[in-house]
């Protein structure tokens, strides 16, 4: 038999269930929509880019606790929502194709840099690990240029075919004073760890996939080049024992204790010398 | 009692309704539904062979972060990021565990001579590995999870099964370099998937460091320090 008041206890019971739905929920759309930001005419910010994302956190964690205090937060409209909010902010094109731009700009220097260097006679002539290095380093350099402008155009963006402006700068004013390989390695470390952390640092802003996995798949090597350079410097100052250590395959037993850290100063990579996306994008 | 009407797809001002209330539920599955539309596969990114630059193999980002059941941003990010987390915790157990392992080996004299240079490898990387076993760790708890305190547990027969075989440093160098090689793949296919900001910048500081361990490796056991035009995955591991 039909226990009709025990019915009508739990009928009554869903109504005011959802009503508290219904009413969280159009808090929570409100919002959203208020959420919704124009997509900027001009190359969007990074720092507009990370207040929404702020935002979008903070609005998230307030309907979540608002939908939790209802008892909706596993429900399905309830986790919808959360995950809506809790999409990132489109980063959008622009600020990926000044990403690559700017990649593109580090790899140009890189490239010249490098062929510099080969042309210096303390390097075209001297240690033969240090100038392969040198070649191939190049030759890889190249080959992260060329990718970055294909991946530039993929996204609609025009090929940045100038070196980066800064660095370049900064190559000018030291080559005149590059009197030995300890000068060179010095220059040339300096420059992978601003890919290095450049690519690392814009990894988080870009938001194209394949953008991501081939800025990554660049920085996992620029960030050898730099390890490299790093040991090679500690050997160069050992004087004419260490530069004879640069050696492949070296005597691993004579290497000096440090050889075994110093191209891992950090448990943690800091991007420090990060450049903005805005640094090398075309003009 | 609240008499708030309650809308129904039938009509305007529905009102307090058995029917109206069952309508809504449909309304509910809706909402599961548009979390569940955008959980496809977790991109992949493909090796590299030669000089081929890798794609994510998909224009979107990872929606294993979505999985139905998004949970507030926290230092973790989404439930995706805190599973790639939890993995990426446990291969530091395990490289952690086998550092030590090596130099315990080295202590008691059965890797023979050990270089300086390699026992400052040894050391350092352990102590890496750890700083980054403790930021993950540091990821999960702050979002609720447990800390991990167990390798995988095939990876780990796997490397045991190695280092059964290790009689000198250069065995010992070659597993690290296994080991190390496994964690920078595997750091390096997550990074795209990743959501939350501070997930990716904290698994491409690590990626960072264990792919210039990887250099060092290499160049100790007689071989170029950076064969690699583009990094590579295809040495990642994954959740078994």
């Amino acid at each position: 038999m039909l226990n009709e008041p025990a019915l009508e206890g739990l009928l009554e019971e869903s109504q005011d269930l959802h009503a508290d739905a219904m009413r969280e929920t159009r808090r929570a759309l409100q919002r959203l929509a208020e959420l919704h930001h124009d997509v900027p005419l001009d190359l969007p910010d990074p720092d507009h880019i990370e207040a929404i994302n702020t935002e979008r956190q903070e609005t998230q964690s307030r309907v979540a606790t608002s939908l939790a205090g209802a008892g909706l937060l596993t429900a399905g409209i309830a986790t919808g929502l959360l995950g809506v909010i809790a999409s990132p902010a489109h980063a959008d094109k622009p600020m990926d194709i000044q990403i690559l731009q700017t990649a593109t700009s580090l790899e140009l220097l890189a490239v010249a840099t490098y062929e510099a260097a080969l042309g210096l006679p303390f390097i075209a002539n001297g240690n033969p690990v240090v100038k392969k290095f040198a070649e191939e380093t190049m030759k890889q350099h190249g080959e992260h240029r060329m990718a970055f402008a294909a991946q530039t155009k993929t996204l609609g963006g025009k090929e940045q075919t100038q070196p980066n402006a800064k660095y370049l700068a900064v190559v000018e004013q030291t080559k005149p004073s590059l009197a030995g390989p300890a000068d060179v390695v010095k220059l040339a470390a300096t420059l992978e760890e601003v890919a290095t952390d450049t690519y690392l640092k814009n990894l988080a802003l870009l938001d194209d996939s394949d953008s991501k996995a081939l800025m990554a798949s660049v920085m996992g090597v620029e960030c050898q080049h730099l390890a490299v350079l790093r040991a090679v410097g500690a050997l160069v100052a050992g004087g004419d024992a260490g530069i004879a250590l640069i050696a492949i395959p070296t005597d691993a037993a004579k290497l000096p204790a440090a050889a075994g850290s110093v191209a891992f100063p950090a448990p943690f990579e800091e991007p420090n010398m990060a450049s903005p996306p805005e640094e090398g994008a075309v003009k | 009692m609240n008499n708030e009407p309650i809308p129904t797809t039938d009509g305007p001002g529905a009102g307090s309704t058995r029917r109206g209330f069952l309508t809504l539920l449909g309304v509910g599955a809706a909402g599961a539904a548009l979390a569940a539309c955008s959980n496809s596969p977790a991109p992949t990114t493909a090796a590299a062979g030669g000089s081929a630059p890798p794609s994510s193999g998909s224009s979107t980002t990872s929606t294993k972060a979505m999985g139905g059941s998004s949970a507030p941003t926290t230092a973790g990010g989404s439930n995706g990021d805190l599973d790639t987390a939890a993995f990426a915790a446990s291969l530091e157990v395990l490289a952690v565990g086998t550092y030590g392992a090596a130099l315990d080996a080295a202590t008691a004299g059965k890797l023979g001579d050990v270089p300086p240079a390699v026992a400052e490898f040894a050391t350092t990387a352990k102590s890496q590995h750890q700083a980054a076993l403790d930021k993950w760790n540091g990821v999960l708890t702050s979002a609720g999870k447990p800390a991990v305190t167990q390798p995988p547990a095939k990876l780990k027969a796997t490397v045991d099964g190695e280092f059964a075989k290790v009689t000198d440093v250069k065995g010992a160098a070659g597993l690290a370099l296994m080991l190390e090689q496994i964690a920078a793949a595997t750091y390096l296919k997550a990074i795209p998937t990743l959501r939350s900001k501070d997930a990716i910048e904290l698994a491409g500081s690590i990626n960072v460091v264990d792919a210039q361990h990887v250099a060092v490796l290499l160049f100790v056991l007689g071989m170029y320090p950076v064969p690699d035009v583009f990094a590579k995955t295809d040495k990642a591991a994954s959740p078994s």
